[in-house]
């Protein structure tokens, strides 16, 4: 029970930052109003991520056999699973969602809970759906990035999806003493999956702060199109000159 | 009456089959060979330095691909963009400069990002034509575990030859990262300091072998 009521403070805590991120202080023209408040959070969570969490994920991923960690990864996104169900049905993709409620059958039982895949191999694929993608699909915009303490990059239209995948996570109903270590195992496998994608960050990001923000807003936008976002006007920022620096119009 | 009715009825499916015919016509039209040909020579030269990593090194991929690179992008127009509206406050010096700049720090990071060999492959998904006779070639770098990356590249005209405008790797559009990343240096630090950085990056990818 105290854990429950431990993940609903967080996520309040979330919520509250996120509102007070979101309150329109200065129009930069990058859809980033709250950018004083979130570089700041933005530096806290990079410290954080530097000096503990990544060296902990680097360790992890040094000794763990590739097949152990990618049944790690296939746990945690089966258990996840169900947001994606939800979500299917709610941007009305019928069929779709039939068959990630069969991807979900037949992963947690015959595939151990999900530490196996076999529905892949079976024709069944993963899709990759959350609550902040059906916005998008219903046609809300981003509002306004922000970053969240520990969670990191996020948007005023991201920010419920939260809400959707921790009350549709089977692990948010479990009351056990193992649920601190899953839910760390949790942590530093994301993190061990994302080390190749922070290395090229830290490769080619001048400000790391605005690259992260421009991937993750592009990353968004490619979930929302399923992969097929529509392709950027370049004439839009040739002809124009562009008004400001950021987001790119697309056709 | 019924025949009015039945005539409205065949001249809708006459529009109908007419809008469906163009779709599928324009949807059906090939991309123009010279411009996928960029995109495949430019695949079969990472293929080569990545099978090749190890005994070129870094300088070597560096040097092998250097031509090549700068004969399939449009880097005049890629600067341009990435500069944004700073472009315009820019003497023709300092342009050709951050040309040059951004030209190398290209290279390097082929150089330095296609440094071994899994066995991956390059294939075409599909194509489509933009607006402004511009094209969209896309294509996945397939590992060999099944795992793909799609890579897409936008590609225009430039005195009669296609060059590549902008890569999108996974639905993450390099120039308009760049554009973010840079404009945001040339406006908290200015000019200089971009180039300083740009440059320190070309030294950093040369100097992890």
């Amino acid at each position: 029970m105290n854990n429950k009521i431990c993940k609903l403070l967080v996520l309040t805590l979330g919520f509250l930052t996120a509102g007070c991120a979101s309150t329109p202080t200065v129009d930069n023209g990058n859809n980033d109003p709250g950018e004083g408040a979130n570089r700041v959070v933005y530096d806290i969570n990079d410290g954080i991520d530097r000096y503990l969490i990544k060296p902990v994920a680097q360790k992890y991923a040094d000794y763990t056999p590739e097949p152990v960690r990618e049944g790690i990864t296939n746990f945690f996104d089966n258990l996840t699973y169900l947001n994606v169900v939800f979500n299917s049905f709610l941007q009305g993709k019928l069929n779709q969602g039939l068959s990630d409620v069969g991807r979900f059958a037949v992963n947690s039982t015959i595939g151990f809970g999900g530490f196996f895949d076999p529905a892949t191999a079976w024709g069944v694929p993963k899709h990759d759906e959350d609550f902040g993608q059906t916005l998008g699909v219903w046609g809300m915009d981003e509002v306004a990035y922000i970053v969240l303490p520990l969670l990191g990059p996020n948007s005023v239209r991201d920010t419920p999806g939260l809400a959707t995948s921790t009350l549709l996570n089977p692990l948010f109903y479990v009351s056990s003493v193992v649920i601190g270590p899953i839910g760390a195992l949790g942590i530093i496998n994301t993190r061990a999956n994302l080390l190749e994608a922070t290395r090229v960050r830290d490769e080619a990001a001048l400000d790391a702060y605005t690259f992260t923000r421009e991937a993750y807003r592009q990353r968004r936008i490619n979930a929302i199109f399923d992969g097929d976002p529509p392709v950027e006007n370049l004439d839009e920022f040739i002809e124009s000159d562009g008004t400001e620096e950021g987001v790119l119009i697309i056709e | 009456m019924k025949g009015n009715s039945t005539s409205i009825v065949r001249n809708v499916v006459r529009v109908f089959a007419l809008c469906f015919g163009l779709t599928l016509s324009v949807a059906a039209a090939p991309l123009p060979a010279e411009a996928v040909a960029v995109v495949d020579r430019l695949h079969a030269a990472l293929l080569e330095v990545m099978q090749k990593a190890g005994t070129l090194g870094y300088p070597g991929r560096y040097e092998k691909l250097d031509p090549l690179i700068r004969k399939s992008f449009d880097f005049g127009t890629i600067a341009q963009i990435v500069v944004g509206r700073f472009w315009k406050e820019l003497s023709d010096a300092q342009r050709q400069s951050f040309i040059d700049t951004f030209t190398k720090l290209s290279t390097a990071t082929y150089a330095a990002r296609f440094d071994d060999f899994g066995n991956e492959q390059f294939r075409h998904v599909a194509g489509e034509k933009l607006k402004k006779d511009r094209i969209l070639v896309k294509t996945e770098l397939v590992k060999s575990n099944g795992e793909a990356v799609r890579l897409d590249y936008v590609l225009q005209t430039k005195s009669d030859e296609w060059l590549i405008v902008n890569v999108i790797a996974d639905g993450v559009s390099d120039l308009s990262l760049k554009r973010a990343d840079y404009t945001s240096v040339l406006k908290s630090k200015g000019f200089d300091d971009l180039i300083t950085d740009l440059n320190d990056k070309i030294a950093k990818y040369g100097a992890e072998e």
